[in-house]
């Protein structure tokens, strides 16, 4: 017992090392899976709030490009309105229909801290649960895919953007069909992978890349980007995809939230077949 | 006690230079600048290795609270802080080491500095960017982004230091 004692004792530094890094690497690993709290993440109120305050300050120098962005799509919405139509046939009536049913509703938000040069790149966003943002919902912007809701708090949320590790979104090729998953090889952050495409279709450059829908978080058609390369993986079937994120995720600053409506259905439907 | 008042000082400035200012510059190439380890760094050579540790520990966590990275920074300052010591006795210079001298780049010299300082970054960077990546088929890119980001670190450090410590008499 005594030397057992004197072990300790003699070993201390390295122990309580050892013991500090094991928290460290639980807590990074965890995190990537799980996040249980939000206290050590920029979701929590007084992170979000430093955040807030240096948007404030930082977020007028994009706003030229800002300007011209929202006037480009305020000019699409423009042009669906029915006052920039003339009629062709006088005398119908226009009635509310009941076959269609909203299943995706948008919630605009702004970012308030972003990276894009680590491994796994985060963005804070300044809506949260009060503004019924949950975990898990989808995010993008009129250009392309963003990313994933990770974590939320009262007023703000963590977004897994594009740019990390394992992100799954299910993507396709516009066109084929063929689809696959998104993934990001930690290098450039203009150029993504798509995964899981068999060889024996002949993919072009240039093809567009949407979204594939179906999985619960986006609808289908949001753009992501455009084929850049194809090459061969060796000893598989598949194609190595790498494309162009059809987002510039470097200078992006506002986003949209997407909200399924239909979820809970669909959801609820899913675990009765697997039951 | 006026030690207590720079040394929290430090820790605040140090710790919002690095989240606010520098987390924000990307530059490319994998390229990413980190001088928090400098508040380790300055710490008196005699404080007590355990406290030293938790210490590093805390600070870490601060900086990951706010990068998202939650337990990365920690484990790489935590490392830093484990080997200031081992690193101090390999340049150990009798002559010129007295114990009660404050460390910096003035009081210690520049080639002692480029020597203990430049070692640990390395380390904390190779570690944090290893540990970020974990894919031993990227070690490559993990030294491309250490070897430039390491010399940036480092001449930030210098600055800060020429800017902000008085040299002692």
């Amino acid at each position: 017992m005594r030397n057992f004692i004197a072990f300790i004792k003699h070993f201390q530094v390295y122990l309580v090392f050892a013991l500090l890094q094991g928290v460290a690497f639980w807590l990074y690993f965890s995190f990537n899976q799980f996040p249980k709290t939000q206290y050590f993440t920029t979701a929590s109120s007084l992170q979000g709030t430093v955040l807030t305050y240096r948007n404030d300050l930082t977020k007028h120098f994009n706003l030229s490009d800002n300007n011209l962005r929202l006037q480009k799509e305020n000019i699409e919405l423009l042009q669906k309105n029915p006052i920039s139509f003339i009629p062709m046939q006088n005398g119908l009536v226009k009635i509310n229909d009941t076959l269609n049913q909203t299943q995706f509703e948008y919630i605009p938000a702004t970012i308030i801290n972003s990276t894009y040069d680590k491994r796994d790149n985060y963005f804070t966003i300044n809506i949260g649960s009060s503004q019924g943002v949950e975990r898990g919902m989808g995010v993008f912007t009129m250009n392309g895919v963003v990313g994933i809701i990770h974590n939320t708090s009262e007023h703000f949320s963590v977004i897994k953007s594009c740019l990390t590790k394992k992100l799954n979104i299910s993507i396709m090729l516009e066109g084929t069909g063929e689809f696959g998953f998104l993934e990001w090889n930690g290098e450039n952050p203009r150029i993504g992978s798509m995964t899981g495409v068999s060889n024996d279709l002949l993919v072009e450059k240039n093809t567009k890349i949407v979204t594939r829908g179906g999985d619960k978080v986006f609808p289908k058609g949001i753009p992501v980007g455009t084929v850049d390369s194809v090459a061969s993986i060796e000893g598989k079937p598949l194609w190595d995809i790498q494309f162009v994120f059809g987002e510039d995720f470097r200078k992006i600053q506002n986003v949209y939230v997407i909200k399924n409506f239909l979820l809970d259905e669909q959801e609820n439907l899913e675990n009765q077949v697997l039951e | 006690m006026n030690g207590m008042i720079l040394n929290i000082t430090r820790f605040v400035v140090l710790l919002f230079v690095q989240v606010l200012l520098l987390n924000q510059i990307e530059i490319g190439f994998g390229i990413q600048i980190m001088v928090y380890p400098l508040f380790i760094f300055l710490l008196p050579m005699k404080m007590n290795r355990i406290p030293l540790l938790f210490l590093s520990f805390f600070f870490g966590l601060s900086i990951d609270a706010f990068s998202n990275t939650y337990g990365l920074h920690t484990s790489a300052i935590l490392l830093f802080a484990f080997l200031k010591p081992v690193i101090f006795n390999l340049f150990y210079n009798q002559d010129d080491f007295d114990p009660s001298i404050e460390i910096n780049i003035l009081n210690m010299g520049m080639m002692w500095f480029l020597k203990v300082f430049g070692t640990l970054l390395f380390i904390h960077h190779f570690w944090f960017f290893f540990i970020e990546m974990l894919d031993l088929n990227k070690v490559g890119f993990v030294f491309q982004k250490t070897l430039l980001s390491v010399p940036l670190s480092f001449m930030i450090c210098i600055l800060l230091q020429y800017l902000f410590v008085k040299k002692q008499k």
